[in-house]
């Protein structure tokens, strides 16, 4: 750092290094930072007194209990059970006393630290110069001419040529640079977010895989489906809400899904439409289907339409039917993308 | 010359500057002066948790396994027993079940994070409403925003490590958003994900970039940081002693390097404190991240809580263009915060071109005395909490017992009548402050003592702080210092130094300064003399 | 928790075996209870009933003593409580203080034969013993007014009481009934499992309750016992939706509440719960607690000295 160095004294007088006490030369080397000592007092001008002692004592008394604590933490570390255990809760106390040892532990340095500079540390102020604005004249000057005769030296002023070439070069050795980078990440996207493994005929099933039947749900029930072929229940994309409407509730369906549901039955993507949450919360008797994530709610009775919070997009209804066992299927994939909307989306 | 004499640690000091010739620059260091007052500190908090964070986070690095590979769980943790997952929600439960002391770290490591955005953002109002940020500073305000920035790009990809279901959520949400980008949207969620969400890159993809990427970036902003406030040096308050071609406070060694130093212990005793006492981020009660389960009530961790209170708030405003459609929620959740820091970013250079001020400064101001910087403040503050606020909705009108529906429209309504509100409470607050200070220095000290003239009026008896012209008004002119409001503050009069849990210097006993200048000065009534 | 075991009043003589109210204790064996019309093992002064009964009934009788103490035998070590169970179905003089219970504290706005009554309480016929016993335990029925959800609150009826009326609401109109046994025997990951699929998006990920729209919510389960969560979710009370026995088996019940009874009893390992929320107590914690105590570190270091 190139502080000017302020010479005090008579220009040219060189002072006696070697007969300064520390404490001078260590003022006359701050002086030569720009550092000026405002004032300064010893807090125990009379070495020895009994108050000096107490406030040693004090701190040392902090550093101490950083001893203890942190001889504590070592112990309870080795000691003090904490494998967890379903019938015995005694591995709770594992972790807060790890954490209040050590917290004494540091607090003892960082209390003693502090007090060691309030309490026995002199009370001293310094003021240092600023030297800020603009450099010398000789220096914004020769700096400046410096990159001006050197640049002339270069000639790239006069050789447009040398310029040009250079340019379109580094150009493109830059887009070298990035082009395996974001080439190798780039990934078209395809026809994945168009589609999801339903098909026609796939067997709607609960995540442990098992076939479901009419019969299994009582009016105003929800259960997660998942589309029953392999991979189904992993995929992301096919999770499906199937809904058996109460006595009271009569659809109002969108157009073109007046034949989606199957008696009582409605199915829709459980995939929230506006960030791809799992929409979830069915309120069976309001007929709302509610997303914890923003708070979109769709109702049943108007298809999944959204009815209050931030979704713009009904839930995509599946279309479903009762195969020749008895067992719920789709007759197709969704009629449109599940999820949230993208550009691509019509 | 070779010195071969003298204790080790001076023959070692020969030894380095025989070959560095580093001296001068070193004495440099330690004479440099830094102000002691108490605002100053707050961006130190920052840095010991970042340091915290990377001692604690390497510790982690040895037990976590940034894979999205399933495997059955067979640790401690019986409720999962068995249960297919990710190998990083599997490592971690492993560190916080089966490793000794592994709970605590990891939970200090969270809260240390908590701690790094929360005072990044205290630091900030303070630079703010100081006027700290003035030119030749500008420059450090950018890196203070892009710090922040990153640091709360670091919370977001860290929580979202451990593959948990409510940051697998969130994960979830920030494809969406990544994809409602018109035109490349899907492009960049796919080259991001390494193809439909969730795929199987995502969690090593955060992992480089949280414990190489950022932290690169983060420790070359704070060098950058630092070393623009060493070489421009620290601001400063006006007051005695204090102008603009200086520097007043305490030389880094020893005194402010020990208090320094032992600040930082405390820093990171409260967050041990913290890590030890405080449950945080409990992934076992979350679960592995399911695409088909999510849990009432999930939220991010705070500083992204006003991104989801945005996304909560806004529309259901979908635009159709012909055979492509702009989602809702590009709006609050890039949009809006683009807006926010760029204007946050760019606010040196607005107030410099709005207020013409083109001089250097090293004295900062009083929020009272820019009353229009603070009002922005505040209304920007007041954006920023409805906002958060309403990123927890959901829990608020469980616990609080208030329709959720109508904690939304609250939201709605408030981020439009709130920021207004607050500028206009904010800038009368200010005025009256400013005009209370001019008041007392033109009026006197309020000193409580009542006095009844001949003619039968009470009068309260004020103490001019200096002299005063023919009319009884103080001449003292404001400069831009605190103004004291009491009469044990007024130098001059004996009043107590105010120590922290105990005064350090009590004023004499009366009996010792029997002037009746000193009775009048102290607002005493004057003792029945013998 | 359960309610204390009350005996019967004191104008209801314990003439008949199943007089004494059995509720589910935790803490005493009990034995489990017999089927409907028998004795108890080992119960003194009831052999005069016993007679008089096997005179109305012979052949049945002895049928049912047979089964019934054969069952007590098996199951006394494997099931020691006994649940909520209607039990006391068959017995006339429950299913009086049923009744007489029903018309003190329900008929008002279900009607007295249970068929409802018209912008008041819907039809009753077909809930079932499930979900009257889960209505009026936790408090919920007699509702105070007519509003969105009927809110839990201290039970105007005790559990005797609540199962008495329960049976009897299930001897007019039938319905799915709380089993018997253990209700907590489940597999604890599997039910894991089940609970963050099916309840958690409710409930929220450890029980604690979360909102609803418009002002309702599904409740915390701190203070649910296993039947009442077997009931809830075997009659979908209010806008819970209907889990019957052949969407979730009683074996995924029972996994269920050993999940929630276990997520209850254990401890936190690191340190308070702080409500068992999520990111917005861990927020506010790290504002107040955090940067609190910074910034009286702050103002300590920074103080004059």
């Amino acid at each position: 750092m190139s502080d000017q160095q302020t010479r005090p004294g008579a220009p040219g007088a060189e002072p006696d290094l070697d007969a300064m006490s520390p404490q001078e030369l260590a003022d006359y080397g701050a002086e030569l930072d720009g550092v000026h000592i405002v004032h300064r007092r010893d807090r125990f001008p009379v070495p020895g007194t009994r108050a000096e002692k107490r406030a040693e004592r004090g701190v040392a008394a902090c550093f101490v209990l950083t001893f203890l604590a942190s001889v504590a933490f070592i112990v309870i570390y080795i000691a003090v059970p904490w494998q967890f255990s379903i019938t015995d809760n005694s591995y709770a106390w594992y972790t807060p006393l790890l954490g209040v040892t050590m917290a004494l532990a540091l607090a003892g340095i960082g209390v003693g630290a502090v007090l060691w500079a309030k309490w026995l540390m002199p009370d001293e102020e310094a003021a240092q110069d600023r030297h800020d604005g603009f450099s010398d004249e000789v220096d914004t000057k020769a700096t400046s001419a410096a990159l001006v005769a050197g640049l002339e030296m270069t000639g790239l002023g006069r050789r447009s040529v040398l310029k040009r070439s250079l340019g379109l070069g580094v150009g493109a050795l830059g887009a070298l640079a990035v082009v395996p980078l974001v080439g190798g990440l780039i990934k078209k996207p395809r026809g994945e977010l168009f589609s999801t493994p339903w098909k026609d005929g796939v067997r709607l099933v609960t995540v442990d895989g098992r076939p479901v039947r009419p019969s299994d749900m009582e009016p105003g029930a929800l259960q997660t489906v998942f589309p029953g072929v392999p991979g189904g229940i992993k995929a992301p994309d096919g999770a499906t809400m199937l809904i058996r409407l109460r006595a009271d509730q009569k659809v109002t369906h969108r157009p073109g899904q007046e034949d989606f549901g199957w008696e009582d039955y409605v199915a829709y993507s459980k995939i929230c439409t506006h960030a791809g949450c799992p929409v979830s919360l069915y309120e069976q008797q309001t007929g709302r289907i509610l997303c914890p994530c923003h708070q979109s709610q769709f109702l049943v009775t108007r298809d999944a339409t959204p009815v209050f919070g931030p979704a713009a997009r009904p839930l995509p209804a599946l279309a479903i039917t009762v195969d020749g066992d008895g067992y719920f299927v789709a007759r197709g994939d969704y009629r449109e993308p599940i999820g949230p909307s993208f550009w691509e989306r019509p | 010359m070779a010195v071969k004499t003298g204790t080790p640690a001076e023959r070692a000091a020969n030894w380095t500057d025989e070959r560095l010739t580093i001296a001068g620059p070193i004495r440099r260091q330690l004479n440099k002066v830094f102000p002691d007052h108490w605002s100053f500190m707050m961006g130190e908090i920052a840095l010991y948790s970042f340091i915290i964070l990377l001692l604690t986070g390497t510790y982690l690095t040895f037990f976590f396994d940034a894979s999205m590979g399933e495997v059955a769980y067979n640790g401690s943790y019986t409720p999962l027993h068995g249960i297919e997952m990710s190998r990083a929600y599997s490592s971690t439960l492993k560190l916080s079940f089966d490793v000794r002391g592994g709970l605590v770290i990891r939970q200090i490591h969270h809260w240390a994070a908590l701690l790094f955005v929360a005072s990044l953002t205290v630091h900030m109002f303070r630079v703010f409403f100081t006027g700290a940020f003035r030119k030749p500073r500008e420059l450090n305000w950018l890196v203070g925003i892009g710090l922040l920035t990153m640091a709360i790009g670091e919370g977001l990809t860290g929580y979202s490590l451990p593959d948990d279901l409510l940051s697998g959520t969130g994960l979830r949400i920030i494809n969406a958003i990544i994809m409602s980008i018109p035109v490349i949207g899907t492009w960049t969620a796919f080259a991001v994900f390494g193809g439909d969400f969730p795929g199987t890159e995502i969690i090593g993809r955060f992992y480089i970039i949280h414990v190489l990427l950022i932290p690169g970036i983060i420790l070359a902003l704070i060098a950058l940081h630092l070393a623009l406030v060493v070489r421009q040096k620290h601001t400063q308050f006006p007051g005695p002693g204090r102008t603009e071609r200086n520097v007043v406070g305490e030389r880094v060694f020893p005194i402010y390097g020990a208090k320094a130093g032992g600040f930082f212990a405390l820093v990171f005793a409260i967050l041990a404190l913290l890590g030890g006492l405080f449950q945080v981020n409990p992934i076992w009660l979350y679960g592995p991240y399911n695409p088909s389960q999510v849990s009432a009530g999930s939220q991010p961790d705070w500083y992204v809580g006003f991104l989801d209170g945005s996304t909560r708030l806004f529309p259901s405003w979908e635009i159709r263009l012909w055979d492509h459609t702009l989602s809702p929620l590009v709006w609050p959740a890039i949009v809006m915060p683009g807006i926010l820091f760029t204007l946050l970013a760019m606010y040196p250079f607005i107030e410099a071109r709005l207020t013409g001020d083109t001089a250097r400064h090293n004295l900062l101001q009083r929020p009272r005395d820019v009353p229009v910087r603070t009002a922005l403040g505040a209304m920007a503050i007041g954006f920023y909490l409805v906002l958060w606020i309403s990123g927890g909705n959901d829990v608020i009108a469980a616990k609080f017992d208030i329709s959720l529906n109508a904690m939304t429209w609250i939201g709605r309504i408030g981020v439009i009548v709130v920021p207004p509100i607050a500028y206009l409470v904010a800038y009368r607050i200010c005025l009256g402050l400013q005009r209370h200070d001019r008041e007392v220095l033109e009026h006197g000290v309020e000193t409580g003592i009542i006095k009844r003239l001949p003619n039968g009026a009470y009068i309260e008896v004020h103490q001019p702080l200096g002299p005063v012209d023919e009319h009884g008004h103080g001449v003292l002119q404001y400069a831009a210092t605190p103004i004291p409001k009491k009469l044990n503050r007024v130098a001059g009069a004996s009043r107590r130094v105010r120590g922290f849990f105990a005064p350090i210097e009590e004023p004499p006993p009366p009996d010792e300064l029997e002037t009746d200048t000193h009775r009048e000065l102290a607002g005493r009534p004057a003792d029945p003399r013998p | 928790m359960d309610d204390a075991v009350d005996g019967p009043g004191p104008d209801e003589p314990s003439t008949t075996p199943e007089a004494t109210p059995k509720v589910p204790d935790m803490t005493e064996a009990s034995p489990p209870a017999p089927k409907p019309g028998r004795p108890g093992p080992g119960r003194p002064g009831r052999r005069g009933r016993l007679r008089r009964r096997l005179s109305s009934t012979v052949a049945l009788g002895m049928t049912l003593v047979v089964v019934g103490i054969g069952y007590a035998a098996i199951a006394a070590a494997a099931t020691p409580h006994r649940n909520a169970q209607a039990s006391s179905q068959n017995d006339p003089v429950e299913l009086r203080k049923g009744r007489r219970i029903y018309e003190e504290g329900c008929i008002a706005c279900h009607g007295a034969n249970l068929q409802g009554v018209t912008d008041r309480g819907p039809s009753l016929l077909g809930v079932g013993q499930a979900a009257a016993y889960f209505q009026v335990v936790t408090g919920r029925m007699p509702a105070k007014r007519q509003e969105g959800q009927a809110p839990r609150k201290p039970p105007q009826f005790n559990a005797a009481d609540a199962e008495q009326v329960a049976a009897y609401v299930q001897s007019v109109g039938g319905g799915p009934e709380i089993p018997q046994g253990d209700l907590h025997d489940g597999d604890l990951a599997e039910g894991g499992e089940l609970f963050r699929l099916n309840c958690a998006s409710c409930h929220n990920f450890a029980a604690r309750g979360g909102a609803l729209s418009a002002g309702k919510s599904a409740p915390s389960l701190g203070d649910s016992s296993d039947e009442v969560i077997y009931a809830a979710m075997l009659s979908g009370p209010q806008n819970m939706p209907v889990f019957s026995d052949n969407q979730l088996s009683p074996e995924q019940k029972r996994a269920i509440i050993n999940y929630v009874q276990t997520l209850k009893q254990t401890a936190d390992p690191g340190g308070s719960g702080i409500g068992r929320l999520g990111p917005v107590p861990e927020g506010l914690v790290i504002w107040v607690v955090g940067i609190g105590l910074t910034m009286v570190a702050i103002l300590w270091i920074g103080a004059k000295s």
